[in-house]
Protein backbone atom coordinates (compact mmCIF):
# COMPACT_ATOMS: atom_id res chain seq x y z
CA UNK A 1 0.00 0.00 0.00
CA UNK A 2 1.78 3.05 -1.07
CA UNK A 3 2.18 5.74 1.39
CA UNK A 4 -0.17 8.67 1.30
CA UNK A 5 2.90 11.24 1.40
CA UNK A 6 5.83 8.81 0.07
CA UNK A 7 9.28 10.42 -0.15
CA UNK A 8 10.07 11.46 -3.49
CA UNK A 9 13.78 11.24 -5.64
CA UNK A 10 13.68 13.44 -8.46
CA UNK A 11 15.90 14.09 -11.12
CA UNK A 12 16.21 15.86 -14.39
CA UNK A 13 18.52 16.39 -17.50
CA UNK A 14 16.66 17.70 -20.46
CA UNK A 15 18.11 20.79 -21.04
CA UNK A 16 22.00 21.94 -20.41
CA UNK A 17 21.84 21.06 -16.46
CA UNK A 18 21.42 18.17 -14.30
CA UNK A 19 19.82 18.65 -11.28
CA UNK A 20 18.45 15.63 -7.92
CA UNK A 21 16.54 16.31 -5.29
CA UNK A 22 14.95 14.56 -2.23
CA UNK A 23 11.76 15.80 -1.00
CA UNK A 24 10.34 14.30 2.01
CA UNK A 25 7.45 15.25 4.66
CA UNK A 26 6.42 18.06 2.34
CA UNK A 27 10.08 19.86 2.51
CA UNK A 28 13.14 19.50 -0.08
CA UNK A 29 15.64 17.36 2.28
CA UNK A 30 18.50 17.66 -0.03
CA UNK A 31 19.07 19.25 -3.78
CA UNK A 32 21.90 19.76 -6.17
CA UNK A 33 22.02 21.41 -9.62
CA UNK A 34 24.69 22.08 -12.10
CA UNK A 35 24.64 23.55 -15.31
CA UNK A 36 26.34 21.73 -18.32
CA UNK A 37 26.14 21.40 -21.80
CA UNK A 38 27.35 17.68 -21.63
CA UNK A 39 28.44 15.03 -19.46
CA UNK A 40 25.39 14.26 -17.37
CA UNK A 41 25.68 10.66 -17.59
CA UNK A 42 29.20 11.24 -15.52
CA UNK A 43 27.37 13.81 -13.32
CA UNK A 44 23.98 12.46 -12.41
CA UNK A 45 24.43 9.18 -10.64
CA UNK A 46 27.12 10.77 -8.11
CA UNK A 47 24.59 13.56 -8.04
CA UNK A 48 22.00 11.63 -6.63
CA UNK A 49 23.68 8.94 -4.41
CA UNK A 50 24.76 12.57 -2.75
CA UNK A 51 21.12 13.61 -2.41
CA UNK A 52 20.18 10.31 -0.88
CA UNK A 53 22.92 10.53 1.74
CA UNK A 54 22.56 13.89 2.87
CA UNK A 55 18.85 13.71 2.98
CA UNK A 56 19.36 10.71 5.56
CA UNK A 57 17.49 8.41 3.06
CA UNK A 58 17.91 4.39 2.21
CA UNK A 59 15.87 3.02 -1.23
CA UNK A 60 13.55 1.12 0.58
CA UNK A 61 12.29 4.36 2.29
CA UNK A 62 11.66 6.17 -0.90
CA UNK A 63 8.29 6.00 -2.29
CA UNK A 64 8.62 7.90 -5.75
CA UNK A 65 10.65 8.44 -8.73
CA UNK A 66 10.43 11.97 -10.25
CA UNK A 67 11.81 12.03 -13.69
CA UNK A 68 11.17 15.30 -16.70
CA UNK A 69 10.50 13.08 -19.78
CA UNK A 70 11.13 15.62 -22.29
CA UNK A 71 11.22 18.06 -24.26
CA UNK A 72 14.66 18.44 -24.57
CA UNK A 73 17.76 16.97 -25.51
CA UNK A 74 17.34 13.45 -26.77
CA UNK A 75 20.60 12.04 -25.04
CA UNK A 76 19.73 14.00 -21.98
CA UNK A 77 15.95 12.78 -21.88
CA UNK A 78 17.70 9.46 -22.20
CA UNK A 79 19.98 9.23 -19.59
CA UNK A 80 17.53 10.31 -17.25
CA UNK A 81 14.74 8.15 -18.31
CA UNK A 82 17.45 5.07 -18.36
CA UNK A 83 18.31 5.48 -14.73
CA UNK A 84 14.64 6.54 -13.58
CA UNK A 85 13.96 2.86 -15.23
CA UNK A 86 17.00 1.14 -14.00
CA UNK A 87 16.68 2.56 -10.68
CA UNK A 88 12.30 1.68 -10.86
CA UNK A 89 13.22 -2.11 -11.70
CA UNK A 90 15.97 -2.30 -8.87
CA UNK A 91 14.07 -0.56 -5.98
CA UNK A 92 10.26 -1.58 -7.12
CA UNK A 93 9.06 1.94 -7.00
CA UNK A 94 6.65 3.70 -9.32
CA UNK A 95 7.95 6.35 -11.52
CA UNK A 96 6.38 9.73 -12.22
CA UNK A 97 7.16 11.26 -15.46
CA UNK A 98 6.14 15.70 -15.95
CA UNK A 99 7.39 17.31 -18.86
CA UNK A 100 10.17 20.17 -19.05
CA UNK A 101 7.58 22.72 -19.92
CA UNK A 102 5.78 22.20 -16.67
CA UNK A 103 8.94 22.02 -14.82
CA UNK A 104 9.98 25.59 -15.69
CA UNK A 105 6.14 27.01 -15.86
CA UNK A 106 6.26 25.93 -12.10
CA UNK A 107 9.13 28.16 -10.96
CA UNK A 108 7.39 30.89 -12.46
CA UNK A 109 6.20 33.46 -9.44
CA UNK A 110 2.57 33.52 -9.37
CA UNK A 111 2.53 37.45 -9.30
CA UNK A 112 4.49 37.41 -13.07
CA UNK A 113 1.73 34.93 -14.22
CA UNK A 114 -1.39 36.64 -13.23
CA UNK A 115 -3.68 37.87 -15.97
CA UNK A 116 -1.52 36.34 -18.46
CA UNK A 117 -0.72 33.29 -20.72
CA UNK A 118 2.48 31.78 -19.97
CA UNK A 119 4.49 30.36 -22.84
CA UNK A 120 7.64 27.60 -21.35
CA UNK A 121 9.74 27.47 -24.65
CA UNK A 122 12.72 24.77 -24.56
CA UNK A 123 15.22 24.96 -26.89
CA UNK A 124 15.95 22.13 -29.21
CA UNK A 125 19.21 22.59 -30.82
CA UNK A 126 17.18 23.22 -34.23
CA UNK A 127 15.20 25.70 -35.73
CA UNK A 128 12.30 25.00 -33.71
CA UNK A 129 11.51 25.16 -30.51
CA UNK A 130 9.45 23.07 -27.86
CA UNK A 131 6.68 25.47 -26.91
CA UNK A 132 3.98 24.78 -24.25
CA UNK A 133 1.23 27.42 -23.11
CA UNK A 134 -0.05 27.34 -19.87
CA UNK A 135 -3.11 29.37 -18.29
CA UNK A 136 -2.04 31.95 -15.27
CA UNK A 137 -3.06 29.05 -13.23
CA UNK A 138 -0.27 26.71 -14.67
CA UNK A 139 -3.21 24.95 -16.29
CA UNK A 140 -1.90 23.60 -19.55
CA UNK A 141 -3.23 24.79 -22.39
CA UNK A 142 -2.18 22.11 -25.04
CA UNK A 143 0.63 19.55 -25.24
CA UNK A 144 4.04 20.55 -25.67
CA UNK A 145 4.95 20.66 -29.63
CA UNK A 146 8.02 21.30 -31.65
CA UNK A 147 6.99 24.93 -33.48
CA UNK A 148 8.55 27.76 -35.21
CA UNK A 149 8.84 30.75 -32.92
CA UNK A 150 7.02 32.60 -35.38
CA UNK A 151 3.66 29.71 -35.40
CA UNK A 152 3.92 30.44 -31.54
CA UNK A 153 1.67 33.76 -31.53
CA UNK A 154 -1.52 31.22 -32.20
CA UNK A 155 -1.09 29.39 -29.44
CA UNK A 156 -1.03 32.45 -26.68
CA UNK A 157 -4.20 35.08 -26.72
CA UNK A 158 -3.73 38.22 -24.71
CA UNK A 159 -0.93 39.28 -22.30
CA UNK A 160 1.54 36.71 -22.86
CA UNK A 161 4.80 35.79 -20.61
CA UNK A 162 7.46 33.52 -21.83
CA UNK A 163 9.90 31.24 -19.83
CA UNK A 164 12.69 28.62 -20.82
CA UNK A 165 16.52 28.35 -21.70
CA UNK A 166 14.32 29.57 -25.59
CA UNK A 167 12.91 32.48 -24.14
CA UNK A 168 14.53 35.29 -25.53
CA UNK A 169 14.60 33.25 -28.94
CA UNK A 170 10.75 33.29 -28.50
CA UNK A 171 10.35 36.96 -27.49
CA UNK A 172 11.64 38.27 -30.66
CA UNK A 173 9.54 36.45 -32.69
CA UNK A 174 6.26 37.80 -30.30
CA UNK A 175 6.50 41.48 -29.55
CA UNK A 176 5.00 42.63 -26.68
CA UNK A 177 5.32 39.22 -25.05
CA UNK A 178 7.27 39.74 -21.79
CA UNK A 179 10.20 37.91 -20.59
CA UNK A 180 9.76 35.77 -16.72
CA UNK A 181 12.26 36.23 -14.45
CA UNK A 182 11.87 32.56 -13.71
CA UNK A 183 15.04 30.15 -13.53
CA UNK A 184 15.34 29.13 -17.46
CA UNK A 185 15.98 25.26 -16.45
CA UNK A 186 13.85 23.03 -14.83
CA UNK A 187 15.06 21.77 -11.30
CA UNK A 188 14.52 18.78 -10.08
CA UNK A 189 12.98 20.42 -6.50
CA UNK A 190 10.14 21.10 -8.56
CA UNK A 191 10.06 18.10 -10.18
CA UNK A 192 9.74 16.27 -7.04
CA UNK A 193 6.76 18.33 -5.65
CA UNK A 194 5.53 17.77 -9.55
CA UNK A 195 5.62 14.90 -9.93
CA UNK A 196 4.47 14.28 -6.30
CA UNK A 197 1.40 16.00 -6.77
CA UNK A 198 0.92 14.59 -10.37
CA UNK A 199 1.27 10.98 -9.42
CA UNK A 200 -1.44 11.29 -6.52
CA UNK A 201 -3.89 13.07 -8.82
CA UNK A 202 -3.53 10.38 -11.43
CA UNK A 203 -1.76 12.51 -13.68
CA UNK A 204 1.40 12.12 -14.08
CA UNK A 205 3.25 11.01 -17.22
CA UNK A 206 5.14 7.09 -17.19
CA UNK A 207 8.87 7.07 -17.97
CA UNK A 208 8.56 7.10 -21.86
CA UNK A 209 10.60 9.85 -23.64
CA UNK A 210 8.70 12.84 -25.11
CA UNK A 211 10.91 13.37 -28.27
CA UNK A 212 8.01 15.53 -30.48
CA UNK A 213 10.70 14.67 -33.09
CA UNK A 214 11.43 11.51 -35.37
CA UNK A 215 14.62 10.45 -35.89
CA UNK A 216 16.86 12.57 -38.24
CA UNK A 217 17.03 10.02 -41.19
CA UNK A 218 15.34 9.62 -44.62
CA UNK A 219 14.72 6.40 -46.16
CA UNK A 220 17.23 5.67 -49.15
CA UNK A 221 15.38 6.01 -52.62
CA UNK A 222 13.19 3.33 -53.48
CA UNK A 223 13.51 1.55 -49.79
CA UNK A 224 10.24 0.41 -48.36
CA UNK A 225 8.69 1.95 -45.82
CA UNK A 226 9.60 1.06 -42.42
CA UNK B 1 29.93 -15.36 -7.67
CA UNK B 2 27.76 -13.72 -10.28
CA UNK B 3 27.36 -11.04 -12.49
CA UNK B 4 24.85 -9.18 -14.41
CA UNK B 5 25.61 -7.71 -17.92
CA UNK B 6 24.14 -5.23 -19.88
CA UNK B 7 24.60 -4.68 -23.75
CA UNK B 8 23.50 -1.73 -25.93
CA UNK B 9 26.66 -0.40 -28.35
CA UNK B 10 25.67 -1.55 -31.82
CA UNK B 11 21.83 -2.96 -32.83
CA UNK B 12 21.56 -5.87 -30.24
CA UNK B 13 19.74 -5.17 -26.77
CA UNK B 14 21.22 -7.86 -23.94
CA UNK B 15 21.03 -8.45 -20.79
CA UNK B 16 23.03 -12.17 -19.14
CA UNK B 17 23.50 -13.55 -15.81
CA UNK B 18 26.80 -15.47 -15.93
CA UNK B 19 28.68 -17.51 -12.72
CA UNK B 20 32.15 -17.48 -12.27
CA UNK B 21 32.17 -21.61 -13.30
CA UNK B 22 31.63 -20.45 -16.47
CA UNK B 23 28.01 -20.95 -16.44
CA UNK B 24 25.73 -18.76 -18.61
CA UNK B 25 22.47 -18.81 -16.79
CA UNK B 26 20.05 -16.37 -18.72
CA UNK B 27 21.07 -14.43 -22.07
CA UNK B 28 18.60 -12.52 -23.43
CA UNK B 29 19.01 -10.22 -26.54
CA UNK B 30 16.60 -8.48 -29.14
CA UNK B 31 17.66 -7.67 -32.18
CA UNK B 32 16.89 -4.53 -33.91
CA UNK B 33 17.26 -5.84 -37.06
CA UNK B 34 13.60 -5.16 -37.96
CA UNK B 35 13.91 -1.42 -37.49
CA UNK B 36 17.43 -0.58 -39.31
CA UNK B 37 16.26 -2.76 -42.60
CA UNK B 38 15.14 -0.55 -44.48
CA UNK B 39 18.26 1.77 -44.38
CA UNK B 40 20.44 -0.69 -45.52
CA UNK B 41 22.21 0.00 -42.07
CA UNK B 42 22.37 1.29 -38.20
CA UNK B 43 20.69 4.74 -37.58
CA UNK B 44 22.42 5.55 -34.39
CA UNK B 45 19.32 7.57 -33.44
CA UNK B 46 16.87 4.91 -34.14
CA UNK B 47 19.45 2.40 -32.27
CA UNK B 48 19.23 4.35 -29.20
CA UNK B 49 15.51 4.62 -29.04
CA UNK B 50 14.99 1.35 -29.08
CA UNK B 51 17.57 0.15 -26.22
CA UNK B 52 15.65 2.80 -24.10
CA UNK B 53 12.33 0.85 -24.93
CA UNK B 54 13.63 -2.81 -24.58
CA UNK B 55 16.62 -2.67 -21.65
CA UNK B 56 14.80 -2.33 -18.62
CA UNK B 57 12.23 -4.92 -19.31
CA UNK B 58 15.36 -7.25 -20.85
CA UNK B 59 17.40 -6.94 -17.70
CA UNK B 60 14.11 -8.56 -15.75
CA UNK B 61 13.52 -11.12 -18.07
CA UNK B 62 16.91 -12.31 -17.62
CA UNK B 63 16.23 -12.46 -13.93
CA UNK B 64 13.07 -14.29 -14.51
CA UNK B 65 14.42 -17.41 -16.50
CA UNK B 66 17.71 -17.48 -14.33
CA UNK B 67 15.01 -17.83 -11.94
CA UNK B 68 17.16 -15.70 -9.33
CA UNK B 69 16.61 -12.35 -7.26
CA UNK B 70 18.36 -9.55 -8.16
CA UNK B 71 20.35 -9.23 -4.82
CA UNK B 72 22.05 -12.75 -6.19
CA UNK B 73 24.03 -10.96 -8.35
CA UNK B 74 27.87 -9.87 -6.81
CA UNK B 75 28.13 -6.96 -9.51
CA UNK B 76 26.74 -5.29 -12.38
CA UNK B 77 28.72 -4.67 -15.60
CA UNK B 78 27.21 -2.44 -18.21
CA UNK B 79 29.15 -2.28 -22.11
CA UNK B 80 30.70 1.92 -21.86
CA UNK B 81 32.03 1.93 -24.95
CA UNK B 82 33.07 1.78 -27.55
CA UNK B 83 30.24 2.32 -30.23
CA UNK B 84 27.48 4.41 -30.84
CA UNK B 85 27.16 6.54 -28.00
CA UNK B 86 23.56 7.43 -27.75
CA UNK B 87 23.56 3.50 -26.98
CA UNK B 88 26.05 2.84 -25.09
CA UNK B 89 24.80 5.88 -22.55
CA UNK B 90 21.04 3.98 -22.35
CA UNK B 91 22.47 0.62 -21.44
CA UNK B 92 25.55 2.31 -18.88
CA UNK B 93 22.94 4.10 -17.05
CA UNK B 94 20.75 1.26 -16.35
CA UNK B 95 23.66 -0.36 -15.03
CA UNK B 96 24.90 2.63 -12.70
CA UNK B 97 20.97 2.62 -11.58
CA UNK B 98 20.71 -0.73 -11.01
CA UNK B 99 24.40 -0.10 -8.88
CA UNK B 100 23.23 2.51 -7.04
CA UNK B 101 20.48 0.98 -5.69
CA UNK B 102 21.36 -2.23 -4.93
CA UNK B 103 24.87 -0.96 -3.35
CA UNK B 104 27.01 -3.91 -5.71
CA UNK B 105 30.19 -3.20 -7.52
CA UNK B 106 29.60 -1.32 -10.73
CA UNK B 107 32.06 -2.55 -13.76
CA UNK B 108 32.60 -0.40 -17.17
CA UNK B 109 32.87 -2.80 -19.70
CA UNK B 110 35.04 -2.60 -22.86
CA UNK B 111 32.42 -4.06 -25.58
CA UNK B 112 35.67 -5.53 -27.29
CA UNK B 113 37.33 -6.83 -24.30
CA UNK B 114 33.89 -8.85 -23.74
CA UNK B 115 34.62 -10.48 -27.55
CA UNK B 116 38.37 -10.59 -26.25
CA UNK B 117 37.77 -12.59 -23.42
CA UNK B 118 34.75 -14.80 -24.81
CA UNK B 119 36.63 -17.57 -25.53
CA UNK B 120 37.56 -17.94 -21.85
CA UNK B 121 34.05 -18.08 -20.69
CA UNK B 122 33.17 -20.96 -23.85
CA UNK B 123 36.53 -23.00 -24.39
CA UNK B 124 37.79 -22.02 -20.87
CA UNK B 125 41.29 -20.84 -22.38
CA UNK B 126 44.07 -19.87 -20.79
CA UNK B 127 46.21 -16.38 -22.02
CA UNK B 128 47.73 -15.41 -24.55
CA UNK B 129 45.94 -15.88 -27.38
CA UNK B 130 45.42 -14.23 -30.57
CA UNK B 131 42.06 -12.97 -31.67
CA UNK B 132 40.75 -12.03 -35.20
CA UNK B 133 38.21 -9.87 -34.14
CA UNK B 134 35.53 -9.44 -37.40
CA UNK B 135 32.41 -7.60 -36.98
CA UNK B 136 30.37 -5.08 -38.35
CA UNK B 137 32.09 -2.13 -36.56
CA UNK B 138 35.48 -3.63 -35.99
CA UNK B 139 38.48 -5.44 -38.25
CA UNK B 140 41.58 -5.96 -35.58
CA UNK B 141 44.45 -8.66 -34.72
CA UNK B 142 44.97 -8.72 -31.24
CA UNK B 143 47.41 -10.52 -29.08
CA UNK B 144 45.37 -11.08 -25.55
CA UNK B 145 48.39 -11.47 -22.90
CA UNK B 146 45.58 -11.01 -19.96
CA UNK B 147 42.32 -9.36 -18.15
CA UNK B 148 43.07 -5.12 -19.72
CA UNK B 149 46.68 -6.27 -21.38
CA UNK B 150 46.39 -6.42 -25.08
CA UNK B 151 48.83 -5.63 -27.97
CA UNK B 152 47.20 -4.97 -31.52
CA UNK B 153 48.84 -6.54 -34.46
CA UNK B 154 46.79 -4.88 -36.99
CA UNK B 155 43.67 -3.09 -37.85
CA UNK B 156 41.65 -1.79 -40.32
CA UNK B 157 42.75 1.57 -41.32
CA UNK B 158 39.34 2.68 -43.28
CA UNK B 159 36.18 0.31 -43.09
CA UNK B 160 35.37 -2.95 -40.93
CA UNK B 161 34.86 -6.36 -42.41
CA UNK B 162 31.25 -6.05 -41.44
CA UNK B 163 30.51 -2.45 -43.01
CA UNK B 164 31.85 -3.54 -46.42
CA UNK B 165 30.25 -6.65 -46.61
CA UNK B 166 26.98 -4.16 -46.02
CA UNK B 167 28.29 -1.73 -48.37
CA UNK B 168 28.30 -4.17 -51.44
CA UNK B 169 25.24 -6.12 -49.75
CA UNK B 170 23.99 -2.51 -50.55
CA UNK B 171 25.00 -1.72 -54.14
CA UNK B 172 24.23 -5.39 -55.08
CA UNK B 173 20.36 -5.02 -54.04
CA UNK B 174 20.91 -7.74 -51.66
CA UNK B 175 19.45 -6.56 -48.55
CA UNK B 176 20.42 -6.00 -45.25
CA UNK B 177 22.30 -7.19 -43.08
CA UNK B 178 24.83 -7.84 -46.00
CA UNK B 179 27.04 -10.54 -44.33
CA UNK B 180 24.50 -12.85 -44.86
CA UNK B 181 23.14 -11.90 -47.69
CA UNK B 182 26.51 -11.62 -49.74
CA UNK B 183 27.07 -15.51 -48.48
CA UNK B 184 23.79 -16.10 -49.54
CA UNK B 185 24.11 -14.97 -53.25
CA UNK B 186 28.11 -16.34 -53.52
CA UNK B 187 27.31 -20.03 -53.09
CA UNK B 188 25.23 -19.34 -56.78
CA UNK B 189 28.27 -17.38 -57.81
CA UNK B 190 31.29 -17.95 -59.68
CA UNK B 191 34.66 -16.30 -57.95
CA UNK B 192 36.76 -17.10 -60.63
CA UNK B 193 34.74 -14.53 -63.28
CA UNK B 194 36.04 -11.21 -61.79
CA UNK B 195 39.23 -10.82 -60.24
CA UNK B 196 39.27 -8.13 -57.48
CA UNK B 197 42.61 -6.58 -55.55
CA UNK B 198 43.56 -8.13 -52.41
CA UNK B 199 44.06 -5.30 -50.18
CA UNK B 200 47.68 -4.85 -48.67
CA UNK B 201 48.85 -7.53 -50.01
CA UNK B 202 52.48 -8.05 -49.54
CA UNK B 203 52.55 -4.92 -47.47
CA UNK B 204 54.41 -4.65 -44.53
CA UNK B 205 52.27 -5.07 -40.68
CA UNK B 206 48.65 -6.89 -40.46
CA UNK B 207 46.80 -4.08 -40.88
CA UNK B 208 43.44 -4.33 -42.99
CA UNK B 209 42.03 -2.28 -45.70
CA UNK B 210 38.02 -2.89 -47.12
CA UNK B 211 38.07 0.68 -48.67
CA UNK B 212 39.62 -0.03 -52.34
CA UNK B 213 37.98 -3.48 -52.39
CA UNK B 214 34.80 -1.96 -51.99
CA UNK B 215 35.13 0.65 -54.68
CA UNK B 216 36.74 -1.59 -56.78
CA UNK B 217 33.55 -3.61 -56.53
CA UNK B 218 31.30 -0.32 -57.75
CA UNK B 219 33.43 0.03 -60.57
CA UNK B 220 32.83 -3.66 -61.34
CA UNK B 221 29.13 -3.20 -61.15
CA UNK B 222 29.39 0.26 -63.22
CA UNK B 223 30.94 -1.74 -65.92
CA UNK B 224 28.42 -3.94 -66.35
CA UNK B 225 25.38 -3.15 -68.88
CA UNK B 226 22.03 -4.37 -66.83
CA UNK B 227 23.64 -6.47 -63.55
CA UNK B 228 22.12 -9.89 -63.95
CA UNK B 229 20.75 -12.04 -61.02
CA UNK B 230 24.11 -14.33 -61.87
CA UNK B 231 26.56 -11.29 -62.19
CA UNK B 232 25.32 -10.41 -58.96
CA UNK B 233 25.69 -13.92 -57.58
CA UNK B 234 29.82 -13.67 -59.50
CA UNK B 235 29.92 -10.23 -58.06
CA UNK B 236 28.95 -11.72 -54.69
CA UNK B 237 31.41 -14.54 -54.31
CA UNK B 238 34.59 -12.60 -55.80
CA UNK B 239 34.14 -10.30 -53.18
CA UNK B 240 33.72 -12.30 -50.67
CA UNK B 241 36.85 -14.36 -51.58
CA UNK B 242 38.57 -11.40 -51.50
CA UNK B 243 37.66 -10.38 -47.71
CA UNK B 244 38.53 -14.28 -46.92
CA UNK B 245 41.86 -13.94 -48.65
CA UNK B 246 42.90 -10.80 -47.19
CA UNK B 247 41.87 -11.42 -43.77
CA UNK B 248 43.79 -14.66 -44.15
CA UNK B 249 46.79 -12.89 -45.54
CA UNK B 250 47.02 -10.91 -42.86
CA UNK B 251 46.06 -13.19 -39.72
CA UNK B 252 48.61 -15.40 -41.42
CA UNK B 253 51.19 -12.34 -40.73
CA UNK B 254 49.78 -11.97 -37.01
CA UNK B 255 50.34 -15.36 -36.53
CA UNK B 256 53.32 -15.60 -37.59
CA UNK B 257 54.70 -13.01 -35.30
CA UNK B 258 52.58 -14.28 -32.21
CA UNK B 259 54.10 -17.76 -32.29
CA UNK B 260 57.48 -15.33 -32.04
CA UNK B 261 56.85 -13.57 -29.02
CA UNK B 262 54.81 -16.23 -27.50
CA UNK B 263 56.24 -20.12 -28.47
CA UNK B 264 53.92 -22.22 -26.87
CA UNK B 265 50.72 -20.78 -26.65
CA UNK B 266 49.30 -21.58 -30.15
CA UNK B 267 45.43 -20.38 -30.39
CA UNK B 268 43.82 -18.56 -32.60
CA UNK B 269 40.48 -17.10 -31.18
CA UNK B 270 37.91 -16.11 -34.17
CA UNK B 271 34.99 -13.66 -33.02
CA UNK B 272 32.45 -11.23 -34.09
CA UNK B 273 29.30 -11.37 -36.76
CA UNK B 274 31.64 -11.75 -39.88
CA UNK B 275 32.80 -14.91 -37.87
CA UNK B 276 29.66 -16.89 -39.41
CA UNK B 277 30.97 -16.81 -43.03
CA UNK B 278 31.73 -19.94 -43.78
CA UNK B 279 34.58 -19.23 -46.47
CA UNK B 280 36.42 -16.93 -43.77
CA UNK B 281 35.85 -19.58 -41.24
CA UNK B 282 37.13 -22.51 -43.97
CA UNK B 283 40.00 -20.12 -44.77
CA UNK B 284 40.59 -19.21 -40.72
CA UNK B 285 40.63 -22.75 -40.13
CA UNK B 286 42.98 -24.20 -42.89
CA UNK B 287 45.55 -21.49 -41.98
CA UNK B 288 45.84 -21.77 -38.19
CA UNK B 289 46.59 -25.78 -39.32
CA UNK B 290 49.67 -24.96 -41.85
CA UNK B 291 50.28 -22.46 -38.46
CA UNK B 292 50.01 -25.34 -35.77
CA UNK B 293 47.66 -23.51 -34.75
CA UNK B 294 43.79 -24.43 -32.93
CA UNK B 295 41.10 -22.14 -34.42
CA UNK B 296 38.84 -21.52 -31.15
CA UNK B 297 35.40 -20.34 -32.65
CA UNK B 298 33.16 -19.83 -30.19
CA UNK B 299 29.20 -20.57 -31.24
CA UNK B 300 27.74 -18.15 -33.37
CA UNK B 301 25.42 -16.22 -30.55
CA UNK B 302 28.20 -15.37 -28.44
CA UNK B 303 30.25 -14.65 -31.38
CA UNK B 304 27.94 -12.02 -32.24
CA UNK B 305 27.47 -8.99 -29.55
CA UNK B 306 25.49 -10.46 -26.29
CA UNK B 307 26.02 -9.24 -22.86
CA UNK B 308 26.91 -12.92 -21.75
CA UNK B 309 30.22 -11.84 -22.80
CA UNK B 310 30.04 -8.31 -21.21
CA UNK B 311 28.80 -10.11 -17.87
CA UNK B 312 31.98 -12.32 -18.28
CA UNK B 313 34.94 -9.54 -19.13
CA UNK B 314 32.84 -7.22 -15.95
CA UNK B 315 33.25 -11.00 -13.87
CA UNK B 316 37.34 -11.40 -15.25
CA UNK B 317 38.04 -8.01 -13.93
CA UNK B 318 35.91 -8.14 -10.89
CA UNK B 319 37.49 -11.20 -9.46
CA UNK B 320 40.82 -9.22 -9.67
CA UNK B 321 39.17 -6.48 -7.42
CA UNK B 322 38.44 -4.34 -10.26
CA UNK B 323 35.73 -1.78 -10.55
CA UNK B 324 34.69 1.47 -11.92
CA UNK B 325 32.77 4.70 -10.13
CA UNK B 326 29.44 5.79 -10.79
CA UNK B 327 30.93 8.63 -12.77
CA UNK B 328 32.25 6.73 -15.42
CA UNK B 329 31.56 8.20 -18.79
CA UNK B 330 30.96 6.23 -21.69
CA UNK B 331 33.32 6.50 -24.60
CA UNK B 332 32.70 6.39 -27.97
CA UNK B 333 36.49 5.40 -28.74
CA UNK B 334 38.11 3.04 -26.45
CA UNK B 335 40.90 1.09 -28.02
CA UNK B 336 42.15 -2.44 -25.81
CA UNK B 337 45.76 -1.61 -26.36
CA UNK B 338 45.74 2.66 -26.02
CA UNK B 339 49.59 2.47 -26.94
CA UNK B 340 48.44 1.44 -30.64
CA UNK B 341 48.45 4.63 -32.73
CA UNK B 342 45.45 6.25 -34.08
CA UNK B 343 44.17 4.93 -37.54
CA UNK B 344 42.76 8.31 -38.72
CA UNK B 345 40.87 7.16 -41.61
CA UNK B 346 39.33 4.19 -39.24
CA UNK B 347 37.77 6.86 -37.04
CA UNK B 348 36.40 5.35 -33.85
CA UNK B 349 36.83 1.44 -34.89
CA UNK B 350 40.65 1.60 -33.59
Amino acid sequence: MPSADPAVLAFDCSTTACSAAVLAGGAVRAARFRTLARGQAEVLLPMITEVMAEAGLDWPELGLIGVVVGPGSFTGLRIALATARGMAFAAGLPVAGVTSCEAVAHGVPEVERRGQTLLVAVDGKREDLFLQPFAADLTPLAPPRALMAEAAARLAEGPVLIAGDAGERLAAALPGARLSSAPPLPDARIVAALALARWRAGTALPPDPLYLRPPDVTLPPGAPAA
Amino acid sequence: MIILGIETSCDETAAALVRDDRVILADVVLSQLDEHRPYGGVVPEIAARAHLDHIDRLVAEAFRRAGLELQAVDAVAATCGPGLIGGVIVGAMTGKAIAAVTGKPFIAVNHLEGHALTARLTHGLEFPYLLLLVSGGHCQLLEVRGVGDYARLGSTIDDAAGEAFDKVAKMLGLGYPGGPAVQKAAERGDAARFSLPRPLKGKPGCDFSFSGLKNAVRLLIQEQENLSAQDRCDVAAAFQLAVADSIAGRSAKALRAFAARHGGARSLVVAGGVAANSLLRQRLGRLAAEEGFTLVAPPLALCTDNAAMIAWAGLERFRLGQSDGLDFAPRPRWPLDPAAPRLPGAGVKA
